[in-house]
């Protein structure tokens, strides 16, 4: 999303999901003792690990990005890189190396079986509060008066001004929404896989923007679509070929998706004039 | 005001790189083995920064996965000497033919991407690499190759560190050597204007997708002859050298160091490698600290350590005074059709989306004629000539140049074939200087070739110089000469104009096409500009241009074709069309009884 608006590959984006998993396993280890309800513990961990990593994300735009909007855009990038090592380094040495297990009692284990295959209360869970996340941005983008700032933004910032759009508040609602996001997966990745690193952020972050360049930049249905599609292939690849050659035939896929449809499964074509 | 920067280059172009390579040769007597290992590591990483600076620094093409050209050097050299049991010398033919066979695999397909789908296209090629080299048996799977021997030139083996360092100094030089030769060529220059302006270069004659497609062979070729000294100097390889993050890196090498510069991209590489070796005491803390550093570096100085110089101080000086012989003119191409018209357009169709914009036009132009289009704003006349210089597809309808049909061709295709043309939005090489804008527009007349770019042979040499003559000549012919060396963005917005003419005239065409050349310009630049087009006719260029202006439209013009939403409506000599009634009802808009207060001012009373 944050690419879609401002033009940046933010490839801090993956260690800001990583910064979330660390906030919410921090909250849970602390609220551990106090035999407080779980759903409101979880909600806790959620709510704070959101806050705190949306309010880095506007801090890491301001004091790296804005200062370079006007500049080359691969000055930017290299900039989005070095948040991105300070991220994983400052995390390494707050948190250590090794690999940090998020607390298994906390999630009820039932399940029940769904057409042949075993499906958990948590996998549920999961899946509707992604699904609650990605409506709620989609309506807030598409309905809001912000949201359509954000459009705008994305088609011409220097129009947007003009418009009376404070493009810097616009651009920081971005980034704190693309931070909670982040954040708000990163707790969900490390309940349910329950052991979290400080490399971790990397290969999702890799993922997620594998996800939006296959659906098309700056679409959000499409990035829903390629993320589904690059989870379905991973699995696929991984059952019936081997799991060494899984990241192999995602990437592919997306080179020959990219080759035959230049921008994207959902992406429009952009007309230059002349 | 002058900057200090600029005071010193002088000096600093004639001494420093004298001065670098001294330093470089003493470098083994002045550190131990430690940092000799670091220096080593810097000389690799400023052979990858020279190759990756062809891709990202002068064509601008984002490639995030460079490290996979470094890592096909690295195993072809590795598997042929410890299989193959061939010599280190004998491999690298084959590194260079491997990579740059991969750099067409990659490049090829890819080169129609915008950059940002271009940047994760060439991130999962370089992650593809990778995988295979970890999962396949020949590769040595994660464990990798060992045991590579060590180079040697005759019989004395390159073992101690001292030699391998001076192995490395010889690779970047040589690899210095020909990336400075290639920057230095057409084809350099052709990057450059790729990345400020692809659309613009295409369109003065650059084939934008062979171009980016060299661009992309020598970036892999450098890569890869880096991996192979990489490999026969550590002796075993795996594939955890070859990840994305030193594609980063290398990355990192080019930007911070300055975009298109030479001492930046070797400056990079000292700072990149040489920055956390010096870190290295605060241990857990020095990756950290690296970044914050790299963060701080960009925001204090987001062109580059050291950036690419923008202005060229007297670019003409080698040339010595100008000869009395260096009057611009136009070389005829040959291929026109004796007795064909100049220019012959013949029911021009073109449709977008709902909206017929142009609709069955049909007009014929001939030699050294001056023919005006007008019409209102939106009556189709900037997509009839993107339609004649193949921009945009016409639906239907031919074009001829000089008896030689055009339609289908790409536009550089149709510059070379001799029709050039300048922009309504201006449309130049903004960060390269003046005297560049118009090298470039001579590409399609230049015939140096790869090999002649690469090595700056006798004939290449001549041709440049016979070329910065020409672009002398034109720069006088408009007015620019003084201002040959200065930023094209510097200029003022008439110049910026006239300068778009030069580059045009550059590739010396038969038919020139100026859209809207006219427009901003005050009263006395626009009685220049009209005197300019009297003397492009009269180098026997024919011109066809796009005006509102009716002064300058009635002035210059043999004929004038007026075109109202797509359709021709009236053509004829100047005079006829102020009184013929269907062009008045245009500009008049009394069919629809509309009022278009800008036409009736501009039509001349």
């Amino acid at each position: 999303m944050i690419y879609g608006i401002i033009r940046l590959i933010n490839f801090a984006h993956g260690d800001l999901f990583m910064v979330g998993a660390f906030i919410g396993w921090t909250v849970l280890g602390a609220l551990a003792g106090m035999h407080a309800p779980v759903a409101l513990v979880l909600i806790v961990a959620l709510v704070l690990a959101m806050a705190a990593v949306g309010l880095l994300a506007v801090g890491i735009d301001r004091v790296a990005y804005q200062p370079l909007l006007r500049a080359s855009r691969l000055s930017i990038l290299i900039t989005a890189l070095g948040v991105s090592l300070a991220l994983e380094n400052g995390a390494m040495i707050i948190f250590g190396a090794g690999f940090d297990t998020y607390p298994t009692n906390l999630l009820p284990t039932a399940s029940f079986l769904l057409g042949g295959a075993t499906v958990t209360w948590i996998q549920v869970g999961m899946f509707a509060l992604s699904l609650l996340l990605m409506a709620g941005l989609y309506a807030f983008v598409q309905f809001t008066p912000v949201g359509t700032a954000m459009r705008a933004l994305s088609f011409d910032q220097d129009a947007a001004r003009l418009m009376g759009v404070n493009v810097e508040g616009v651009i920081m609602i971005t980034f704190l929404l693309g931070g909670g996001l982040a954040a708000a997966s990163g707790v969900m990745m490390g309940l349910y896989y329950t052991q979290i690193n400080f490399l971790m952020g990397f290969l999702m972050g890799l993922r997620a923007f594998t996800a939006a360049v296959l659906g098309g930049i700056g679409n959000i249905p499409g990035a829903m679509v390629g993320g589904l599609l690059i989870g379905v292939l991973q699995a696929f690849a991984a059952g019936y070929i081997s799991s060494q050659w899984q990241d192999v035939i995602v990437f592919a896929v997306l080179i020959l998706v990219l080759v035959f449809k230049p921008t994207g499964i959902f992406g429009e074509r952009v007309v230059e004039r002349m | 005001m002058i900057k200090r920067a600029e005071l010193l280059s002088p000096a600093v172009n004639r001494f420093g790189p004298l001065a670098a390579l001294v330093l470089a040769l003493l470098v083994p007597f002045m550190a131990n083995l430690y940092w000799l290992d670091v220096a080593i590591g810097i000389l690799t990483f400023g052979m990858l920064g020279l190759g990756l600076n062809l891709v990202v620094g002068y064509a601008g093409l984002l490639d995030l996965g460079y490290a996979a050209f470094y890592a096909i050097g690295a195993y072809t050299t590795a598997i042929l000497t410890t299989l193959g049991h061939l010599s280190f010398w004998e491999t690298l033919p084959f590194a260079i033919a491997f990579s740059a066979l991969a750099g067409v695999i990659i490049g090829y397909p890819t080169l129609r991407l915008r950059s940002d789908y271009l940047a994760i296209v060439t991130l999962g090629f370089g992650e593809i690499v990778r995988i295979t080299a970890t999962n396949l048996n020949i590769t040595g799977g994660p464990n990798g190759i060992y045991g590579i021997p060590a180079p040697s030139i005759f019989g004395y083996h390159l073992f101690s560190d001292m030699s391998q360092y001076y192995l490395a100094l010889v690779f970047l030089l040589a690899i210095l050597f020909f990336t400075h030769h290639l920057a230095h060529s057409r084809m350099g220059r052709a990057w450059l204007s790729l990345r400020e302006d692809e659309s613009a270069s295409e369109a003065v004659g650059v084939p934008s997708v062979r171009v980016k497609l060299w661009a992309y062979v020598f970036g892999a070729i450098f890569g890869g002859l880096a991996g192979a000294f990489f490999a026969a100097r550590l002796t075993a390889i795996s594939p955890d050298s070859f990840t994305y993050t030193q594609s980063v890196n290398i990355l990192i090498v080019v930007v911070l160091g300055g975009m298109a510069s030479f001492p930046g991209v070797l400056l990079g590489a000292a700072v990149v490698v040489g920055l956390p070796e010096l870190l290295r005491f605060m241990s857990l803390w020095r990756l950290f600290v690296f970044s914050i550093g790299l963060i701080a570096l960009m925001l204090l100085r987001p062109q580059g350590l050291w950036p690419a110089a923008a202005r060229t101080r007297e670019p003409f000086r080698a040339l010595g005074p100008p000869g009395d012989d260096e009057a611009p003119k136009i070389s005829r191409a040959s291929g026109a059709v004796a007795g064909e018209p100049a220019l012959l357009v013949e029911g021009l169709r073109r449709r977008f989306g709902g909206v017929v914009a142009v609709d069955d036009v049909s007009f014929r132009v001939e030699r050294g004629q001056v023919v005006s289009i007008i019409g209102p704003n939106g009556a189709g006349k900037t997509t009839v000539f993107n339609c004649i210089t193949g921009v945009t597809k016409p639906d239907a309808g031919s074009v001829a140049l000089g008896g030689r049909p055009l339609r289908g061709m790409p536009p550089h295709d149709v510059v070379a074939t001799g029709l050039a043309r300048t922009f309504q939005g201006i449309r130049l090489f903004k960060g390269m200087p003046v005297y560049e804008n118009v090298l470039v527009g001579m590409y399609p007349r230049q015939r140096a070739t790869i090999l002649g770019s690469l090595l700056h042979t006798r004939g290449q040499r001549e041709e440049e110089r016979e070329s910065l003559r020409r672009t002398r000549s034109w720069l006088r012919f408009v007015g620019l000469e003084g201002v040959a060396g200065v930023k094209a963005s510097e200029l003022a917005y008439g110049d910026q104009r006239r300068l778009e003419i030069a580059r045009a005239l550059a590739a010396e065409p038969d038919v020139l096409l100026l859209d809207e050349p006219a427009a901003g310009m005050n009263p006395s630049e626009k009685r220049d500009l009209m005197g300019l087009v009297r003397r492009i006719q009269g180098l026997g260029v024919t011109v066809v241009l796009i005006d509102h202006d009716m002064s300058l439209v009635m002035g210059v013009s043999d004929r004038v074709v007026v075109i109202d939403r797509g359709r021709k409506i009236a053509e004829g000599a100047p005079q006829e069309i102020q009184r013929n009634q269907h062009v008045i009802d245009a500009y008049l808009g009394s069919e629809e009884g509309a009022e278009d207060d800008e036409a009736v001012n501009r039509w001349p009373s």
